[in-house]
């Protein structure tokens, strides 16, 4: 057993169990300042590009939405993967993005949605996006590449959000006649809680003539969304790397 | 004998610790307490004060506080710099390992607490500024939510973030020579987001009644949201530091 192991100075620590002590509170601090870091720019990331989909039951169609979300959400999710993974080789990076963004979205919800403006759960939940940060993860640890995760992870990250969705919104999709009109229960609710300024005329929802013939809709989206999410998962891989820069320069 | 089963986990006590956490703790306790009286805050007087600002009472309970907490910012703002600056280590390359160390965790700390702002600024009080803007018919720029959000969460936590840059600058010998990228990233791009309100401001003086919170009006906060990221950089740079004081028998030590 070497001196240091036996709890002698090491470094600039006095014993091996003041060293394992700091690290281990260094490693603590760190996670938690990447923690609400990831969450804060990934919540203002998604609230702002694709928030909207996200905040209102009946945003929550079956074309804009599974196409928005997964597309706007792999972002954040692909940068900490490639500075998790490239780093320290922890294949957790999309779900430890995700679940800081459901904690913020979450708290939002009931905090504010609920807790000040009055709106009811049932019209403001935010999407699930669990199962498919885990796929990502996943396949960025088996195949421990990020061209597979790219092609393999980010399409499944897209085909897999609606299903994993599928259990907490069917209820809202049943058809509802009301005074002679065919509406779903989440439109309904909707129209019942009036949010002034955010009127039904500038809703994006779901339209056109695949709907109405071909009743194929989801699968569509998810498949367009999955292409799209490769695309950007390339993209933000490589700025999860710009990120993890440890340039110093001499001038400003 | 394996490092985890030893006593004494913590730092060393007095004086001589490498780890104290109280001032961080302080740190957090006083933002969160804080921000909990500014939610209650805006229960109350959001409904009862908030809702025309032409009206006497906008003036007396949101106005007010949006005149009193700027300059206030600015003077801590600039303090907190100065004093950082006034009582930087003016022989910062003679450092001892074990100093150098223990103002690597305080970096840290600061980090912590900066990131514990983000989440409030970022996080908590932009999402509630829509659910606010989509309930409740606006009639100036200076809404209850954005005197909360703009006003205030976004400038505390540019200022730990300043602070933070502030701190490794002047005190450890890796940020003090040059520049670190990430660094400057994590201290100006989320600060930019203040001065990206007035094309938010200037923008909705066309489109005043309706939120759409996904507008493309609203990207520019997206853009710098994103540099919250070069916190990479800054703790890989903060890693790379710790590994090298504890050289190759210290780490062979400890995951041996």
């Amino acid at each position: 057993m070497s001196t240091s192991k036996s709890g002698g100075a090491i470094g600039p620590f006095h014993s091996v169990a003041e060293a394992a002590g700091c690290v281990k509170t260094s490693d603590w601090l760190i996670l938690t300042l990447l923690f609400l870091a990831v969450l804060g720019g990934y919540h203002i990331h998604f609230m702002l590009t694709a928030g909207d989909w996200d905040f209102w039951v009946d945003w929550k169609d079956r074309r804009m939405w599974p196409t928005v979300i997964p597309i706007l959400g792999v972002t954040f999710a692909a940068a900490a993967q490639a500075f998790l993974w490239e780093n320290f080789r922890l294949p957790f990076g999309a779900t430890f993005a995700v679940l800081g963004l459901l904690i913020g979205e979450w708290i939002n919800r009931y905090v504010n949605f609920w807790g000040w403006t009055y709106f009811p759960i049932s019209l403001v939940f935010p999407s699930a996006l669990v199962v498919p940060a885990l796929w990502l993860d996943i396949i960025l640890l088996l195949s421990g590449s990020y061209v597979i995760t790219a092609v393999v992870g980010a399409l499944g990250w897209g085909l897999l959000f609606y299903p994993n969705n599928w259990p907490a919104i069917a209820a809202f999709h049943q058809a509802t006649e009301q005074h002679g009109q065919l509406m779903s229960l989440a439109d309904l609710i909707g129209l019942h809680f009036v949010r002034t300024s955010m009127p039904e005329y500038i809703r994006m929802v779901e339209r056109g003539t695949l709907r109405t013939f071909g009743k194929d809709v989801v699968p569509v989206a998810a498949f367009f969304s999955g292409f799209v999410s490769m695309l950007v998962y390339f993209l933000w891989w490589f700025v999860g790397k710009w990120y993890s820069t440890t340039k110093v320069i001499t001038k400003i | 004998m394996s490092v985890t089963t030893e006593t004494s986990a913590g730092a060393a006590a007095g004086s001589d610790a490498i780890v104290d956490l109280k001032t961080m703790w302080i740190g957090i306790a006083v933002l969160n307490i804080f921000y909990l009286f500014i939610r209650i805050y805006e229960q109350i007087f959001g409904w009862r004060a908030g809702l025309d600002s032409f009206a006497p009472e906008f003036q007396t309970y949101w106005l007010t506080m949006l005149w009193t907490e700027i300059p206030l910012e600015l003077v801590a703002g600039l303090g907190l710099a100065g004093y950082l600056w006034k009582t930087r280590d003016r022989n910062v390359d003679a450092v001892s390992p074990r100093e150098e160390l223990r103002r690597h965790v305080v970096l840290l700390q600061w980090l912590t607490v900066y990131s514990v702002a983000i989440y409030w600024g970022a996080s908590f009080f932009t999402e509630q500024d829509g659910t606010w803007h989509m309930t409740v018919i606006r009639d100036t720029d200076f809404t209850p939510s954005h005197i909360i959000e703009f006003y205030l969460s976004y400038p505390i936590y540019s200022i730990m973030g300043v602070g933070s840059f502030f701190y490794a600058k002047t005190r450890i010998p890796f940020f003090a020579h040059g520049y670190s990228l990430a660094f400057l990233i994590v201290a100006i791009g989320p600060f930019m987001i203040i001065p990206n309100v007035g094309l938010n401001e200037w923008g909705h003086t066309f489109w005043f009644m309706e939120e759409l919170f996904v507008a493309p009006l609203h990207w520019g906060f997206v853009f710098f949201g994103w540099m919250a990221l070069g916190v990479f950089g800054v703790v890989l740079q903060i890693l790379a530091g710790v590994k090298r004081l504890l050289g190759k028998d210290g780490v062979a030590a400890l995951i041996g």
